[in-house]
């Protein structure tokens, strides 16, 4: 009668340990020093060619090719009339869409005690400082002028006169800015304890440079309690700031006078957008990171990816329907201007750019994501992120330089013929992924106190004949 | 269409300075543009960048055909210049007042040396007049010595657009209160209308009544370009009739 | 306070465990140890409740706030102040020198980032970070420990090591202040 079992508990709990970074609990001790084995792992001779590689794309795409510009004008760019906005703002959008996730993951999902977050947060967090730089970098490159951008600081000339808060450049200047200053605290704040701890085992110039970031955090009550209220007051404000954020951005183009542009839906529909393509790059960076990097793949397992997954598919649906939305109002409207670009997306030169948005931001997550073992896989999920990612900057695509390609004068209709803003784009790429290699050498990507808090947290209960799992708050 | 005479309207609806085009008296001359350019000391941006979109004139001459070849027919020139619109979409959006309204005399000015480039206010201009310094363009010898001293000369990077001759403006008010008068109409006029050969531009107050301009515009067939969008603008057009 | 001054010492107690800290914390307030004298130090975040403990007072919220205000009061003189602050205001379009719309946005934003901002000063104001001077410290902690940090007389260091040995500390000693 013994060996009967309907079903077996301790296989279960196995399973259920396997899967769960939550019920799989380690020793502090060891997860400090297997976060630690993985900063300080020497770098292999693959690391120093992708980062040599990079160096010189950041070197010659980004700041040669930037120096260039700035000496002879936008010419070198795409950009004329009526295409005065190009690639640059379409990078914008872009980063600020990628920097959007890192808040979705480390703000939302903390408010709501998603647990899977835990492992991640750090990871992703610091795609929204990193992405936002080079959404700053790409819109100081638009700007005709970029060496007066300083003008556009809330700050008076000699005769008194400030920046116009009619603008809604102004208003992204302020949203940006307070954006990125408060994604990067928000960064910095949960970190505290982890430079603590890697200042507590090691030596020589790290010992000094965690010295100085750890800021002399012991870790008492106190410390404790002031770093937990912030935390908390960040994970609720900053996330209408991101929200506000891409509303503005999208208002930029809703707040102008263009056919196609002028949509009430805009503010929400960029929301999503950048959530969509946010979700995607997370899911590919996630995937490098436990790809690469040592030990790693204790800290992110399937179900982090069948989390995201998860994720990817609702704000899939979310886009979808929003893109819906935006569409079959503009093109009910039936204006003539609106009808014609329309029509200039899908049946245009760029037509082919229309339907790969569709076919990779749809279809294929919707074709994929839904079965949990596929979502599950790090390289099946992290070829739909960058299939999103690109999706969605060819929407970005067809929305700045495509759409404005029609507008009211029918005279001054031409399409757009990038140039200068194709290397330059390229090397804000190859700065992001510089910053994210750079800072996997110095910094935890494990925020390690918060990966325990949750393991003292959760434990296995018996409901009837079933073990589930309980999840208590610890305060 | 808007018909001035019916309607009670405001200063940024009638506007200060007006001009009327006639469209069916134009010949596609393109005077109009090269005075423009002349008075204005506009750059040359060669051949290549203005193939490629990049002209940089004040004022063009568009042109269009109807029908299918090969019964073509070619539509009325339509020169296009800024509106000075009394409602502009192109000022609010600035983030640096580089681009801000008259309300002395209800013009859309543009203040170079504010522009930091954003290209904001051409974008959202629906008329896409608006000219961008996409290069400092060279002013070979002795194009140099053709510069009008009234007006600035632009450098790269900064946006500029039709001012109504603004310094044309000035200089009349100036000789004008010297002499202790007011300015009379066809005392001056903008450098298009003064070298349009076929009279097609006419150039002045449309708040007064009496003046040419103002009897043109109020003659009730003329149009207005996009009024639909309310920009308020105070050129009229004139055409098949 | 008659008697003459001891010298005071600082004991250090490591727990493996929240239990055992949470006890030794409560036997030593039966002995006559004050709760300010009292100090527990932590690898991950261990509570006042958990502790039996009044939880340690916090300004950061007060902080918040007060930034918030100061934010809303900058944004304000932004929006209201500086339009006519220039010799003769700047009309653009037919919007009014102050539009409303606008206002709320920038309103928003800069009360977000007083808030923020301040929010984040407050937790250095209230740990009194940065802070590089010799503390009593010991690595152990990061890796887990409960730390329990008794000042006590020097008469009475020998009663507390016995106790605190008996609660299950897995280590008590004299606490040195080190660099970190």
């Amino acid at each position: 009668m013994a060996d009967k079992k309907p079903h077996d508990e301790h296989s279960h709990e196995e399973e259920m340990r396997k899967k769960h970074l939550m019920l799989d609990p380690l020793p502090r001790g060891k997860m400090n020093e297997m976060v630690m084995e993985a900063m300080l792992e020497k770098p292999t001779w693959k690391f120093w060619v992708v980062f040599l590689v990079l160096s010189f794309i950041v070197a010659y795409c980004l700041f040669y090719k930037w120096y260039v510009l700035i000496t002879k004008g936008q010419g070198e760019a795409g950009v004329m009339r009526p295409d005065y906005w190009g690639i640059f703002l379409v990078n914008t959008v872009f980063w600020i869409g990628i920097s959007h996730a890192g808040t979705f993951i480390s703000a939302i999902l903390r408010v709501f005690k998603a647990e899977f977050r835990r492992p991640f947060t750090r990871i992703a967090e610091l795609m929204t400082t990193f992405g936002l730089v080079q959404a700053g970098f790409s819109v100081l490159m638009h700007m005709g002028r970029t060496w007066l951008f300083y003008w556009l600081i809330p700050y008076p000339n000699q005769r008194m006169l400030w920046p116009n808060l009619h603008s809604p450049l102004t208003w992204d200047l302020l949203a940006i800015t307070t954006y990125l200053l408060s994604s990067t605290m928000y960064l910095f704040l949960p970190l505290i304890p982890d430079v603590a701890m890697a200042r507590d085992r090691s030596t020589g110039w790290r010992k000094k440079f965690y010295r100085v970031l750890a800021l002399g955090f012991r870790g008492t009550e106190g410390e404790w309690r002031h770093l937990h209220n912030a935390m908390n007051i960040f994970a609720f404000a900053i996330i209408p700031v991101m929200f506000s954020v891409h509303t503005i951005v999208s208002w930029d183009f809703a707040a102008a006078t263009r056919p196609g542009w002028s949509s009430t839906i805009y503010g929400p529909y960029f929301i999503v957008g950048a959530l969509h393509s946010g979700m995607g790059a997370a899911a590919v960076v996630l995937a490098v990171v436990q790809g690469t990097m040592k030990n790693m793949k204790y800290f992110v397992r399937g179900e982090h990816f069948d989390a995201i997954g998860k994720l990817m598919l609702i704000i899939s649906m979310s886009w979808a329907y929003f893109y819906f939305n935006d569409y079959i109002v503009q093109w009910y409207g039936g204006d003539k201007w609106t009808r014609i670009m329309l029509h200039f997306h899908e049946a245009g030169p760029l037509g082919w750019m229309w339907f790969t948005m569709l076919i990779v931001n749809i279809a294929i997550p919707w074709a994929v994501l839904w079965n949990a073992k596929w979502r599950s896989n790090p390289w099946i999920i992290s070829v739909v992120g960058i299939g999103i990612n690109v999706g969605m900057w060819f929407e970005r695509y067809l929305i700045v330089p495509v759409s404005v390609a029609i507008n009211r004068m029918p005279f001054t209709w031409r399409l757009y013929q990038p140039g200068i803003e194709v290397p330059m784009g390229i090397g804000t790429l190859a700065l992001f992924i510089l910053l994210y290699m750079m800072a996997s050498k110095l910094i935890p990507f494990i925020p390690v106190w918060e990966v325990q808090e949750g393991q003292l947290a959760h434990e296995f209960k018996k409901f009837g004949r079933e073990t589930v799992v309980s999840v208590s708050e610890l305060e | 269409m808007i018909r001035p005479d019916e309607v009670k309207m405001s200063v940024e609806e009638t506007g200060k300075w007006g001009m009327t085009i006639n469209q069916d008296v134009c010949t596609g001359c393109q005077a109009c543009v090269a005075a423009c350019a002349m008075e204005n000391n506009i750059s040359f941006v060669g051949e290549e960048d203005s193939g490629y979109g990049r002209s940089m004139h004040w004022i063009r001459i568009e042109r269009f055909w109807e029908g299918e070849y090969p019964d073509v027919r070619m539509t009325p020139q339509q020169p296009m210049m800024c509106q000075q619109c009394g409602h502009a979409t192109c000022e609010p959006v600035c983030p640096a007042f580089a681009t801000v309204h008259s309300q002395a005399e209800q013009l859309n000015l543009q203040v170079y040396n504010r522009c930091v480039g954003t290209r904001y206010c051409a974008n959202n201009c629906p008329y896409q007049v608006r000219a961008f310094n996409w290069r400092d363009y060279q002013r070979p010898e002795p194009l140099s010595n053709q510069l009008n001293p009234d007006v600035t000369v632009r450098r790269m990077g900064v946006m500029e657009k039709c001012t109504f001759c603004i310094q044309r403006i000035h200089r009349a008010q100036d000789t004008a209160k010297s002499e202790g008068r007011e300015v009379m109409d066809g005392e001056f006029t903008t450098a298009c209308a003064q070298a349009c050969p076929a009279d097609a531009i006419v150039f002045g107050r449309v708040d007064k009544p009496e003046t040419l301009v103002a009897q043109i515009t109020n003659n009730g067939r003329g149009t207005k370009h996009l009024a639909e969008l309310g920009t308020l603008p105070h050129v009229t057009y004139f055409k098949e009739g | 306070m008659t008697e003459t001054k001891q010298k005071e010492v600082d004991l250090l107690a490591l727990f493996s465990d929240v239990a055992p800290a949470a006890d030794a914390v409560e036997q030593l307030r039966l002995v006559g140890v004050r709760d300010d004298e009292i100090n527990v130090l932590s690898g991950v975040p261990v509570t006042g409740a958990m502790l039996g403990r009044e939880p340690h007072p916090t300004n950061v919220p007060k902080i918040a706030m007060g930034g918030a205000i100061l934010g809303f009061l900058t944004g304000a003189f932004l929006t209201f102040v500086t339009p006519y602050w220039y010799p003769y205001p700047i009309r653009v379009s037919t919007q009014a020198y102050v539009p409303a719309p606008p206002t709320v946005i920038v309103l928003f934003e800069i009360t977000m980032l007083g808030m923020l901002l301040s929010t984040f000063v407050g937790v250095f104001m209230d740990s009194f970070f940065p802070n590089y001077r010799p503390m009593k410290y010991v690595p152990e902690i990061s890796d887990g420990k409960i730390a329990v940090f008794v000042e006590c007389e020097s008469g009475d260091q020998n009663k507390i090591i016995d106790l605190l040995k008996k609660l299950g500390a897995e280590s008590v000693k004299p606490a040195e202040a080190q660099h970190l």
